[in-house]
């Protein structure tokens, strides 16, 4: 399959329930994985400040399930969440992995990095030579990667965990090592996102990413441009609560600033997501999120004034 | 005399960080410490903020249980601004509370816990398992490991359920205060009773039978990882205009007597915790900073007790206050009722979904707070949680949480009392040094280890007035 043709399938494919798009791409990997010196793709996954929700976001992604991606996609070579190694047993297969696929696995990120006391705040295993922190075992990890892959919003730009007044010093990946990230921002994932990316990087390699490093395939459009409620928009028909059937603006929506194809894509084997479920788009995929969509029910241009204010009291105070 | 100091470090299988140091003494556990390492402040997070941001914000505390953190910001809300709530919203709420538990619980005991008792593929990410006591034989191991895979679905299905009214997940939107922004109609309701159906198979054909066979191959479990006799809950299940009444009822329980929990009995230790010690938490009401360069603490989790005591929480606990399990404290009674709860959930999702009447999006949400402190309490898939906020024209002025990761992983308090994953593991035998990680490991993973949840401060003496909770 043409890249050109994998893009297009993504975009189009993925507002149905028949997983068109999942069901065309799993013989496609299988293909690959068929071929003479071609193997599954080897993934290094670290844990780091977030709340775990973007590998259980990962667990739940349909055609393929975690199992078939497992089977033929990935081999996930070491994992807090999923590995059956444990102790000094896992750290030595940590170590292994990133010597025997030098250059070729892909470091996942999953939550941003503690920076402030040396990393202090998060601590991916203790050992006889004393404790490693997330900002170690990255920066250690940064070289021997193949490619970066930061998922959820906490790991691409700090997301909740560098929310203020950010006590850690937390940070996205980006801030921290010295190569291209790709962000995979959401919070959490959508795992076709996080799923897609992998497929991509396995068949063509890097996909084409935005000005946020993230692969325009899925971030391309804003949730407001597809959403079904943008004819009442066009109207000024807006929300006055929760549970009702207008445009969800007056209700504080992120929509018309954030990029994500959730309105077509949708959430949990593509049945819902929370606008259909009249609520607003809170802006999780945003370089900014939470801080610049909180307060989640307050509209967009009262969200800014507010930063407004912020900031020229905080110019006041200083 | 043998002595020897060993690291369990990290702990897989699991959501966030943990490693355990012992001191092994003539083949058994002396001492456990458990260590959370992983530290996000998350009540300073919610300070400032708008208290209606609570029930997206604080989700993002726990990516595995997070629905139990929007129901408990949702309780609070509720008492704030003075909900009403229709039956058809506590039917809603509940049926997606209890689909959370579900993914968590088939979660829990086929990808994080199996492993520790069935031989897994010669394949990532299950190279290096170094399982060195398997018991099962050889059919029964291919069988539950069969199992595993399929619990993939059951518990992606579980989310499904959840999301169809919930929008997604984790990280759901519908349950907010005031009740629930989704309309109940046929198709969605119908979808939801197949999706019940086909997880309640799953865990009637699958995870029961596999967990009566673990229980049988390895009895001995009923005699590791004894914890005292010490149980707490505050309840699941909300029911009735106000959130008054709890379906499952909480308890405490010491030494087999029961009472109701009161949460001014509710106490913090952060001797060997890695926060500022001897700190003042005056007037303004400072939450505790932190500090990781603390001398002798070992954990960012903090130490909280009941009357001065550890309690254990979790399942086990439900289960028993409840009256619907009558074991021990070991680790196969923690694993047990876990899958008794699971079963229990599966026949109160489709009981709920039969009685819930199509109809508009059964919420209601009042402009105007009616209180400036509350507390909420419920359980969540690992135990107790407890809300409270202080809040001052809608701002939060104070937010705190205790999840149950802060009662079942406390570190030693000042007197130097365990908290119950320790007590578990001190006095475990060690037959054979390569045995450790194997068997410390079922112990720890019986609590279902989040050690996400526990990445936050807690102050509750100064600034909220307390009642009765129940």
């Amino acid at each position: 399959m043409e890249k050109e043709e994998f893009v297009r399938l993504c975009q189009s494919l993925s507002c149905n329930n028949n997983h068109e798009l999942t069901r065309a791409i799993l013989p496609v990997v299988g293909e690959y994985l068929a071929l003479p010196n071609k193997s599954k793709l080897p993934v290094i996954w670290i844990e780091t400040n977030d709340s775990g929700d973007n590998n259980i976001a990962f667990m739940n992604t349909t055609y393929p399930y975690l199992d078939q991606v497992f089977a033929e996609m990935i081999d996930l070579l070491y994992s807090n969440t999923f590995m059956a190694a444990q102790g000094s047993d896992a750290l030595s297969i940590l170590e292994q992995a990133s010597l025997m696929y030098k250059s070729k696995f892909v470091l996942v990120v999953e939550g941003a990095v503690p920076v402030k006391d040396n990393g202090l705040y998060n601590i991916i295993a203790i050992t006889e030579k004393g404790a490693i922190t997330a900002l170690e075992a990255i920066r250690q990890l940064e070289a021997a990667a193949g490619h970066v892959v930061a998922i959820g919003t906490c790991a691409s730009f700090g997301g909740p965990s560098a929310a203020r007044p950010n006590l850690t010093g937390s940070a996205g990946v980006r801030d921290v090592l010295k190569r291209e990230i790709i962000n995979v921002s959401g919070c959490p994932v959508n795992p076709d996102w996080f799923v897609g990316t992998l497929a991509h990087l396995l068949m063509y390699g890097r996909p084409e990413l935005d000005s946020l490093g993230r692969p325009v395939l899925f971030y391309g459009f804003t949730v407001h441009r597809h959403c079904q409620r943008r004819s009442y928009f066009d109207r000024d028909d807006f929300a006055s609560k929760p549970g009702d059937i207008e445009c969800m603006f007056s209700l504080g929506c992120m929509g018309p600033r954030t990029g994500a194809d959730c309105p077509y894509r949708q959430w949990i084997n593509h049945v819902n997501w929370p606008v259909k479920a009249n609520t607003p788009c809170i802006g999780c995929t945003n370089e900014d999120f939470p801080d610049g969509s909180t307060p989640f029910f307050t509209t967009l241009p009262e969200k800014s004034e507010k930063d407004e204010e912020k900031k020229s009291t905080s110019l006041k105070e200083t | 005399m043998t002595k020897q100091s060993i690291i369990f470090s990290p702990v897989t299988r699991l959501s966030g960080l943990l490693s355990v140091e012992a001191i092994i003494e003539n083949g058994r556990v002396a001492e456990a410490n458990a260590s959370g390492t992983m530290f996000r402040g998350y009540e300073w997070i919610m300070r400032d903020r708008l208290v209606t941001d609570a029930v997206y914000l604080t989700q993002r505390v726990c990516g595995i249980c997070s629905l139990a953190h929007g129901a408990a910001a949702s309780y609070l809300l509720d008492e704030i601004y003075d909900s009403e709530l229709t039956e058809n919203a506590q039917y809603l709420r509940n049926i997606m509370f209890a689909a959370d538990f579900l993914q968590n619980h088939i979660r829990h005991f086929y990808l994080f816990s199996l492993p520790d008792f069935a031989r897994m593929p010669d394949r990532p990410p299950y190279l290096g398992q170094n399982l060195t006591d398997a018991r099962l034989g050889f059919s029964d191991n291919e069988r539950l490991v069969g199992h595993y895979f399929e619990a993939v679905k059951a518990a992606q299905e579980s989310h499904q359920l959840l999301a169809l009214f919930g929008g997604k997940a984790p990280h759901q939107h519908s349950f907010v205060h005031g009740g629930v922004s989704v309309a109940p109609t046929a198709d969605k309701i119908s979808q939801a009773l197949a999706l019940i159906r086909s997880i309640g198979d799953f865990v009637k054909s699958r995870m029961v039978p596999d967990t009566e066979l673990v229980a049988r191959v390895y009895s001995d479990y009923y005699a590791i990882g004894v914890t005292p006799p010490r149980l707490l809950s505050f309840g699941l299940f909300k029911f009735g205009k106000m959130n008054e009444n709890n379906l499952w009822r909480g308890g405490v329980v010491s030494d087999g007597r029961y009472t109701l929990p009161q949460a001014q009995l509710i106490n913090e230790d952060i001797t060997n915790s890695w926060y500022v010690s001897g700190q003042e938490k005056g007037e303004k009401g400072e939450d505790y900073l932190p500090d990781p360069y603390k001398p002798h603490a070992y954990t960012w989790i903090k130490s909280v007790n009941y009357t001065g005591l550890p309690y254990q929480v979790g399942p086990l606990a439900r289960m028993i206050i409840n009256g619907f399990y009558s074991g021990g404290t070991s680790t196969m009674d923690r694993i047990y009722a876990r899958t008794l709860e699971t079963l229990l959930l599966t026949e109160l999702v489709l009981g709920w979904l039969n009685k819930i009447k199509p109809g508009p999006p059964p919420i209601n949400q009042k402009k105007t707070p009616v209180k400036n402190e509350a507390t909420a309490t419920t359980d969540a898939m690992r135990g107790a949680l407890l809300h409270s906020a202080k809040i001052q024209d809608e701002k939060v002025v104070r937010y705190n949480i205790i999840t149950p990761t802060v009662w079942n992983f406390a570190p030693k308090d000042k007197n130097g009392n365990r908290g119950p994953v320790e007590s578990a593991l001190v006095g475990t035998g060690i037959p054979r040094s390569d045995m450790l990680f194997t068997i410390l490991g079922r112990t720890i993973r019986s609590f279902d280890p989040c050690i996400s949840c526990a990445t936050h401060i807690l102050d509750l003496k100064k600034n909220v007035e307390y009642e009765e909770v129940f």
